[in-house]
């Protein structure tokens, strides 16, 4: 918080400095490879949408009731009606599927892009794309830039936000993502993909992942282990 | 695709909502007003003030400031703008045109003051103010240059600020800035136009509004153009385009492209002004009728670009 303070009074300063500077600076991601490479895996095959990792997320950033930073997409690949290959009955539950739904936390984030204000950006030391909700203006520009739709105005505050793998309230000091200490079943896994000793670099290596459209060319940091359909 | 995706969101489907539409459509008519007329001023190198000049004032000041509170109205917290007027960041297109706006609109009212220093001089409170009315009378010309510049950067830049969503195939074309400065220009002209008529005695029939008349079809006839240039581009392009296509064939919207954007902006005035006999074309209420279909065929093309342009995503 304190830099953002000091930032504020510099202000007259701060805005001639970037209009000079031409503010190229919004993303250091474009000299990868260096620093680390904070990733987030969500394994379809393991979740079984709890939903302890939604409240424990709630929690940890202190969100009011009705908005949420990330949520479960419940899905299926039945046809309706038809009887079920596993069980034999036409009505049951043995494929649903649920899909991890929040930022994707893009290398090339449109959200950073646009923000008029510089309240959406990338943190220098860590890469995610966090807030500086003393800075946003609520325009909602970057709602609607954001490709995944998991951009949001926080009714309290009435500013922007996304899920920036909890780096304001637990990163900082030290500790997992809430969602990802909170899973019972090991379906997330958060690390330094940069590292190749660490958990997730190694799960990445082997398993087959995919990401959420990523012929955009955002590059998101959130994979996904699917669950393979049997009859593909 | 590899098989993973989800269709729900956090947010709003709809981020922008209509006083964004209605924004665009006053920032449009404000920059392609004063544009059209400062360049029937630089090409047919007058000196007095004429009635377009001083319609065009007023009308593109008065817009752009009702445009920024539509800006502001739809802020989170109207309270907050002043962090973009603080804060900026210029890799985004919103950030360029504030300050692009910044010098545009006091040079709008600095224009709109000079052209009616004559009208402004017949009130004594604003006595003070004269002489550096005068002083800035002196200066007109690139004055006059830098807002014309500006008045045309305000209409391209409302395309580009929504063209930079790249997930709505419909608005995310690089036609999109070129497509907003005709329509601008169209329904600027045609807005400046009927002001100088019914408020500053400029009569229907005079050579600058003969002259104006002859320029709308050329004008609208690359409008069209670029329209349909935006819909070939969407059927060749690749999946989601193409799906896209469905908002000019189905639904609440594409009617109102049938019967706003085309309707009211193309096939009214034409009908207005060739299918109804020369004596009714020359009259007022043709000239008022086609002013007004053409100002709300361009308020539907805003409102159902960016409706239909945030419903069809990739
Ligand atoms: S997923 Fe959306 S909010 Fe997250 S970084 Fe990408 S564009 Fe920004
Ligand atoms: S809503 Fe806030 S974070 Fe989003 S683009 Fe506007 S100022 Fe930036």
């Amino acid at each position: 918080m304190l830099p953002r303070r000091s930032l504020l009074k510099g202000l007259g300063v701060g805005s001639v400095a970037m209009l000079a500077g031409g503010c190229g600076s919004t993303d250091p991601a474009a000299e990868a490879g260096e620093g680390p490479n904070y990733v987030l895996l969500f394994d379809q095959t393991k979740c079984v949408g709890c939903g302890r990792c939604e409240d424990a997320c709630n929690q940890a950033n202190n969100l009011p009731e009705g908005v949420a930073r990330l949520t479960l997409e419940r899905q299926s690949d039945r046809v309706p009606g038809a009887v079920c290959p596993r069980c034999g009955k036409t009505e049951c539950n043995c494929d649903r599927k649920y899909v991890r739904v929040s930022c994707q936390q893009c290398d090339n984030a449109p959200c950073v892009m646009v923000c008029p204000t510089g309240a959406a950006y990338r943190d220098e030391k860590t890469g995610i794309v966090t807030m500086d909700g003393d800075k946003c203006a609520g325009c909602k520009y970057c709602i609607a830039a954001c490709p995944y739709k998991v951009r949001f105005i926080n009714s309290e505050t009435k500013v922007a936000e996304n899920c920036d793998f909890c780096l304001q309230s637990r990163l900082a000091k030290g500790e997992l993502p809430a969602c990802v200490s909170q899973c019972k079943f090991d379906a997330l896994v958060f690390g330094d993909a940069s590292d190749p000793k660490s958990y997730v670099a190694r799960l990445l290596a082997v398993k087959n992942t995919a990401r959420v459209k990523p012929h955009l060319g955002t590059e998101p940091s959130v994979h996904y282990i699917p669950i393979a359909k049997p009859e593909v | 695709m590899n098989g993973i995706d989800f269709s729900t969101g956090l947010g709003d489907a709809i981020a922008w909502p209509w006083p964004i539409a209605v924004y665009l459509f006053f920032a449009g008519i404000s920059g392609g007003a004063l544009a059209i007329a400062l360049l029937m001023r630089i090409y047919k190198k007058q000196t007095q003030d004429t009635p377009l000049l001083k319609a065009a004032g007023v009308v593109s000041f008065v817009t752009i400031c009702l445009g920024m509170l539509c800006l502001v109205l739809d802020l989170s917290n109207p309270l907050f703008f002043w962090k973009i007027l603080l804060y900026y960041n210029l890799n985004s297109v919103m950030s360029l045109g504030v300050i692009v706006l910044l010098f545009y609109i006091p040079l709008t009212a600095v224009i709109a003051a000079i052209a009616l220093r004559g009208e402004l001089a017949r009130f004594p409170q604003l006595k003070p103010l004269m002489p550096w009315l005068e002083r800035l009378a002196a200066m007109r010309s690139p004055l006059e240059w830098l807002t014309l510049v500006l008045a045309v950067s305000v209409c391209a830049y409302t395309g580009f600020l929504i063209s930079a969503l790249i997930r709505f195939p419909i608005i995310n074309t690089s036609l999109l800035p070129a497509l907003f400065i005709v329509s601008g220009l169209s329904a600027g002209a045609a807005m400046a136009k009927m002001v100088a008529v019914k408020w500053f005695g400029e009569s229907l029939h005079s050579e600058e509004m003969t002259l104006l008349h002859g320029a709308e079809w050329p004008i609208m006839a690359v409008e069209a153009m670029f329209l349909f240039m935006l819909f070939s581009g969407l059927i060749f392009g690749t999946g989601p385009s193409q799906a896209a296509t469905q908002a000019f064939s189905q639904g609440g919207w594409s009617s109102l492209f049938w019967g706003g954007v085309i309707g009211l902006g193309f096939v009214l005035p034409l009908m207005l002004n060739f299918a109804l006999g020369q004596k009714f074309a020359h009259s007022g209420r043709a000239f008022y009728l086609t002013g007004g279909s053409v100002i709300c065929g361009m308020m539907c093309l805003r409102l159902f670009l960016l409706y239909a342009g945030q419903i069809y995503t990739i």
